[in-house]
């Protein structure tokens, strides 16, 4: 699943993503994520922060309130800055950042590692 | 303009407080007068009720001069200070002026009106010299906020380019020609220069605004000057420029973050190379400073065309760019050298330049060298003697069959998190990461205690561990403990040498642990 309120970036990481075999679902703002989320259970989703309806954070933190959904991974690919955004993303529940633009094989990968484990675990910062 | 509702006057000769005094009270509102006659008793009267002025002699039974005015300044510096000087001491009043006091006035020449106005005017200038300071205050802050939010706003349309330009080359939305393909990467230049601009761009910013966070730990500057040469050498061979490497057999560990370091090298190496003729060489050198032993030197020259005498003290500036810049390089912006220079003031080093026009260029630069004994010292001291006993425990965690989900790095913070809760913050020491294994990590833990408690410590970090759950899955843990000899309490051995005796061991005994580690890694990876 995307999530990116960018449609012209929605639209490119579709096509990439189907070019690797992979089934897509978008979205484009933190409502309607959770709301797809919920409905097609995604095995991966990639989150932008700077979304509309609440950014990425409240969907991360959405997110965990539910025990079926918290067990995705989500990979946030976001403009912002990891400087002030990667640690606070990784605390919140992701298992991964990118800042766009991304290196598309990098990000592949890192889509594929997260499919192959296919575990599911919660992923809180240890306290 | 305001007149001062209550003065300190700082006076010791009775005649000379007097006169002012009777001025002050004279005058239109009257103004009140505490008196101080001595530098301690002004500051006491400062530090409990400020004033709205200060009257300052500068010659007090307890301070003299210039100390006199700066010690008020500092214990006050919203108070503004008008200095009474004597006849002889003009000079030192312009130069009280120049470092923060309002105005002086010559003891002896004051009448009540001068007296009036002097105050008053004071006061006028000290409280526009703080609007003026905020003002700036505020456009700097601001000019930061925009050039972070311009950064920003700029990646997005970028990132579309890169998507779409990437997705034709890669022949997703059909087949892609030859001279198609070459296009499309020519496209894909400009976005990675683009790319770095915007990233240099931030940087600055940041570094400007003191924002810039460095993670530095234990490691080896020959590494990352392997690293950065590979990753030169391409644009070097293709100027058929030499590219060779320096480096000092014995050159001790160093304290610094590797990726901004080898950002600094990367830079440097990129201007030597942009700057110098075909066929001509560069060099990156490292090695101990003789007068200097906290300290590693490190320097990339080049036989390029040289700086100007005129540009090279500016070359650090933002945005100094050399006329004739040449194509193909990282950043146009000219920040490159700024951003270097403020990473490696960070780390506690300088850098400088030195360049003879038509033969070529040096960049130098230090870094501070690791020092365990001093990270050590605290700890294993206590009252003038070492401690008793002192166990050296090694985290050691490496991935599992399962490679780690996205960042490795998240993994190994995360278990540096756990080491932390489980030791004595005021006995145990964490050592900052040392090496650079990638897939390993190792945090070091200096215990000054004995092996009884340290195997609590151990449980008790086995049990945290189990709550990072990609740890589980994807990692392994060896936790080991080892006894430290403590040296031998020769009375006549000073402490500092048994800190620093016991400080080479521990780091002898890790480097050869991270040592055989890379050997066993390097191994496996053959087969």
């Amino acid at each position: 699943m995307i999530v990116d309120d960018d449609p012209a970036l929605r639209q490119a990481l579709n096509l990439r993503l189907r070019a690797n075999n992979y089934d897509v679902v978008s979205a484009c703002d933190g409502y309607s994520a959770l709301a797809l989320a919920q409905k097609e259970r995604p095995d991966v989703i990639l989150l932008d922060l700077g979304l509309p309806a609440g950014d990425g954070f409240a969907v991360l933190s959405n997110l965990q309130q539910f025990p079926s959904l918290t067990t995705i991974p989500v990979i946030v690919l976001t403009a912002r800055d990891p400087q002030s955004s990667e640690a606070r993303s990784l605390k919140s529940g992701a298992v991964a950042f990118f800042q766009k633009p991304a290196d598309n094989q990098e990000l592949l990968d890192t889509v594929r590692t997260c499919l192959e484990t296919g575990q599911a675990f919660t992923r809180r910062w240890p306290r | 303009m305001e007149s001062p509702a209550n003065v300190l006057l700082v006076e010791d000769n009775q005649g000379d407080a007097d006169l002012v005094r009777l001025r002050l009270v004279e005058s239109d509102p009257p103004v009140k007068v505490d008196c101080a006659r001595r530098l301690s008793e002004a500051l006491k009267t400062l530090a409990a009720k400020k004033p709205s002025l200060v009257l300052l002699d500068l010659n007090l039974p307890d301070s003299r001069g210039a100390e006199t005015f700066r010690r008020v300044l500092e214990k006050a510096p919203d108070v503004p200070v008008v200095i009474l000087s004597g006849q002889d001491d003009e000079t030192l009043a312009m130069k009280a002026v120049h470092l923060g006091v309002q105005d002086y006035l010559i003891k002896g020449d004051i009448t009540s009106k001068h007296l009036e106005r002097a105050l008053r005017y004071a006061i006028e200038r000290q409280s526009l010299l703080r609007a003026l300071d905020m003002t700036r205050k505020q456009q700097l802050e601001f000019k930061n906020q925009f050039l972070s939010h311009v950064s920003h706003e700029l990646r997005t349309p970028l990132t579309c380019i890169h998507q779409y330009a990437t997705l034709l080359l890669d022949g997703l939305a059909g087949p892609v020609t030859a001279e198609q393909s070459d296009h499309l990467k020519t496209v894909l230049k400009s976005v990675t220069q683009l790319h770095a601009m915007i990233r240099d761009l931030l940087e600055a910013t940041r570094a400007e605004a003191g924002k810039m966070r460095i993670e530095p730990r234990c490691m080896a500057v020959g590494d990352l000057m392997v690293q950065a040469m590979a990753m030169m050498r391409p644009a070097a061979e293709q100027k058929r420029i030499e590219l060779e490497a320096v480096l000092d057999a014995a050159i001790p560990l160093v304290y610094a973050d590797p990726d901004r370091i080898l950002e600094v090298l990367i830079n440097l190496l990129d201007n030597a190379i942009k700057f110098t003729p075909e066929g001509g060489s560069v060099a990156v050198k490292a090695c101990m400073i003789e007068t200097d032993p906290s300290a590693v030197y490190v320097s990339v020259s080049d036989t390029g065309r040289g700086i100007s005498a005129q540009a090279l003290p500016r070359i650090f500036e933002r945005l100094f760019q050399d006329e004739n810049a040449a194509e193909g390089s990282r950043s146009g912006l000219g920040l490159g050298l700024y951003i270097a220079r403020e990473i490696v003031t960070l780390h506690g080093g300088r850098m400088w330049a030195a360049s003879e026009p038509g033969s070529g260029s040096t960049f130098s630069f230090h870094l501070p060298v690791y020092s365990l004994a001093r990270l050590l010292r605290p700890v294993i001291t206590e009252e003038g003697r070492l401690r008793p006993s002192f166990v050296l425990v090694r985290v050691m965690v490496k991935p599992g069959r399962t490679p780690p989900l996205g960042n490795w790095k998240v993994l190994c913070l995360q278990v540096l998190e756990v080491v932390r809760r489980c030791v004595y913050v005021d006995k145990d020491l964490v050592l900052p990461p040392m090496g650079g294994l990638a897939n390993v990590e190792t945090v070091y833990v200096v215990a000054s205690t004995d092996m009884e408690r340290v195997t609590i410590m151990l449980r008790r970090i086995q049990e945290q561990l189990k709550t990072i759950p990609q740890l589980e899955i994807s990692g392994k843990v060896e936790v080991t403990a080892e006894a430290l000899e403590v040296p031998a309490n020769a009375s006549a051995q000073d402490l500092d040498q048994q800190v620093q005796a016991l400080a080479t061991r521990v780091q002898e005994t890790i480097l050869a642990g991270l040592a055989a580690q890379a050997k066993r890694n390097a191994e496996k990876g053959k087969k």
